[in-house]
């Protein structure tokens, strides 16, 4: 009676986990390759329309202006000539960052054309301006 | 009997810490993936490099000034002309490079429009320079 007890026992608490392995390695390998540490700007300006407007994925570096002509990276305030020291520091992180430009319409194109120019100056050459798809 | 039971202790590896830290690894990721979602109009800059001479006849030289208004080759223009007008430039000269300059206090919602007028009008190479007064 004892031994068949034992038995059965045994062979209820061994799970078969190896598919449930399989899939969270999977997971974790997904996970780890899709991972670009994005730093947000902290601010969500009212972007302008563009036909032409195309999905910007690999976007990592992302570069606020306001309507006041503050510029904003990471949650922060900074000045434009901060601009090109964090722009370098993100290349050294992955060399092959492309910068996205968050301009508020109604800001100033001289302080977002400056900008624009620091990213270059800090090694990005892939620059973009966020615009909001326009259906046609 | 002895023997093959030591054999099948040694043939189980222990794999519960190796899970502990996968899944803390798989949590990890998760939590900290944000996928960008933003759609941008590409911007090229001309590089440092010293400009290559172009004459002022093979460009579509666009000028916003500091009140918003648009000029596509010295003549005022709407923005929904635009198009048109760079339509009918490029047709002239096929390979004409689309040259858009802008006062530093005009905004970008104007900026971003002419260039991408510029490039539904099916213009291939669109700069940007900023106009110093």
């Amino acid at each position: 009676m004892s031994r068949r007890k034992h038995n059965r026992v045994e062979e209820e608490s061994d799970i078969n986990i190896t598919p449930m392995l399989d899939i969270v390695f999977i997971m974790l390998i997904f996970f780890i390759v899709t991972t670009s540490f994005i730093k947000e700007t902290g601010i969500d300006p009212q972007r302008p329309t563009a036909q032409t407007a195309a999905s910007k994925p690999r976007g990592n570096i992302l570069i606020g202006v306001d309507v006041n002509g503050f510029i904003w990276i990471n949650k922060r305030r900074v000045e434009i000539n901060q601009v090109r020291q964090l722009v370098e520091d993100a290349v050294n992180e992955n060399p092959e960052s492309s910068a996205i430009v968050i301009a508020d319409e109604g800001s100033a194109t001289g302080v977002v054309i400056q900008v624009m120019d620091q990213v270059q100056l800090g090694g990005v050459v892939d620059i973009a301006v966020a615009a909001e798809p326009e259906s046609t | 009997m002895r023997r093959k039971h030591r054999e099948s202790d040694e043939s189980i590896i222990n794999i519960t810490p190796m899970l502990d830290i996968v899944f803390i690894m798989l949590i990890f990721f998760i939590v900290t993936t944000s996928f960008v979602k933003e759609f941008a109009v590409d911007m090229s800059r001309p590089s440092n490099e010293p400009p290559k001479k172009e004459k002022l006849s093979d460009v579509i030289f666009v000028r916003i000034d500091d009140i918003g208004q648009i000029y596509v080759r010295d003549r005022l223009t709407d923005i929904r002309a635009v198009r048109a007008n760079i339509v009918s430039g490029l047709a002239q000269k096929p390979d004409a490079s689309v040259v858009v300059a802008a006062a530093r206090d005009a905004d970008v919602g104007i900026l971003v429009r002419v260039v991408d007028q510029a490039r539904v009008a099916g213009a291939e190479q669109v700069s940007l320079v900023a106009l110093s007064e």
